[in-house]
């Protein structure tokens, strides 16, 4: 990734002079506009900003408010996500991404599966914190240790309440 | 100056198509998100997981992955319950890649390989470990 940055930034130097003197390419550098749209295939690093890391979040905040419906439901869309992933990257640099999701989460979403319905605040913790090590686990075990995900301390999400309603 | 004029041309039109290019590939096409995949491996690496006859993964387990008769590289497993040996190179048959497992309080039971070799170095071959406890 790092290696295409030179190179980017000389194309865009050279698109400028090209623009300054008079003559720009015919066609945009980022595609044509009258071509049939492309099939969307979001890779593994995309698929985890997407589908996973927001809904780890949402869970913890649901969890932490004590939102019980809430956070079944951010656990569904967790659960979810994986299995999108799973499918859409069935092996990643080799390895078996469903044996890995399984390996590093599956024990704690099923914990906090029982929290959330049985509303025990302090399983729910204790299974949230367990989430949160399989998935540094899993980023160490795909050569992603410096991906450090945590327990959420803050909201990233000004929009949505997390408070049950009342 | 024609001449400067049509040099000048045909240059910002080859500019323009490496440009388009280099911005295409960096896109990556139609994907979203780069995944920054750099590994250049000769040979096959080696992966799998360790399990106790439950199914369960077994984290800090001794894997041992070794030519026949020619000695090893000995690793363990990490939390997830997966090692992961780097290829031996393109001269050694995977045939004769032999993978163990052991930790203190099991027995191996049954090591079985997941995966036929690829031509393509990038996939491991997978190889399965199963511990029972004593």
């Amino acid at each position: 990734m790092r290696k295409w940055k030179a190179p980017r930034i000389a194309c865009a130097s050279l698109v400028i002079v090209a623009a300054a003197s008079g003559r720009v390419p015919a066609e945009s550098p980022f595609g044509d506009p009258n071509a049939e749209p492309a099939p969307f295939n979001p890779q593994m690093a995309a698929l985890m900003s997407m589908l996973i890391q927001p809904r780890h979040a949402k869970l913890g905040l649901a969890g932490e408010a004590e939102n019980w419906p809430l956070a079944a439901y951010s656990l569904k869309e967790l659960r979810q996500g994986f299995a999108v992933a799973s499918r859409a990257v069935p092996r990643w640099r080799g390895l078996p991404v469903p044996e890995l999701f399984d390996a590093a989460v599956t024990q704690p979403l099923t914990l906090l599966d029982f929290a959330i319905k049985l509303k025990y605040s302090r399983q729910f913790n204790e299974a949230y914190e367990q989430l949160t090590a399989g998935c540094n686990a899993c980023h160490a075990t795909t050569d992603h240790s410096f991906i450090v995900i945590k327990v959420p301390n803050a909201s990233g999400f000004p929009n949505q309440e997390f408070a049950p309603k009342r | 100056m024609v001449l400067a004029w049509r040099t000048g041309g045909i240059a910002n039109a080859a500019l323009a198509v490496t440009c388009a290019l280099s911005i295409a590939a960096w896109a990556g096409g139609a994907g979203f998100g780069d995944d920054d995949d750099n590994s250049e491996e000769e040979g096959p690496s080696y992966f799998g997981f360790v399990r106790d006859t439950s199914g369960a993964t077994v984290p800090d387990a001794k894997v041992t992955v070794g030519l026949k008769g020619r000695g090893g590289i000995i690793t363990r497993t990490d939390l997830l319950g997966t090692y992961k040996v780097p290829g031996f190179g393109k001269d050694v048959d995977p045939k004769d890649v032999e993978v163990a497992c052991d930790k203190p309080g099991y027995k191996q039971m049954r090591v079985v390989r997941r995966s036929a070799p690829s031509k393509d170095p990038k996939i491991p071959i997978e190889t399965e470990c199963t511990l029972q406890r004593i």
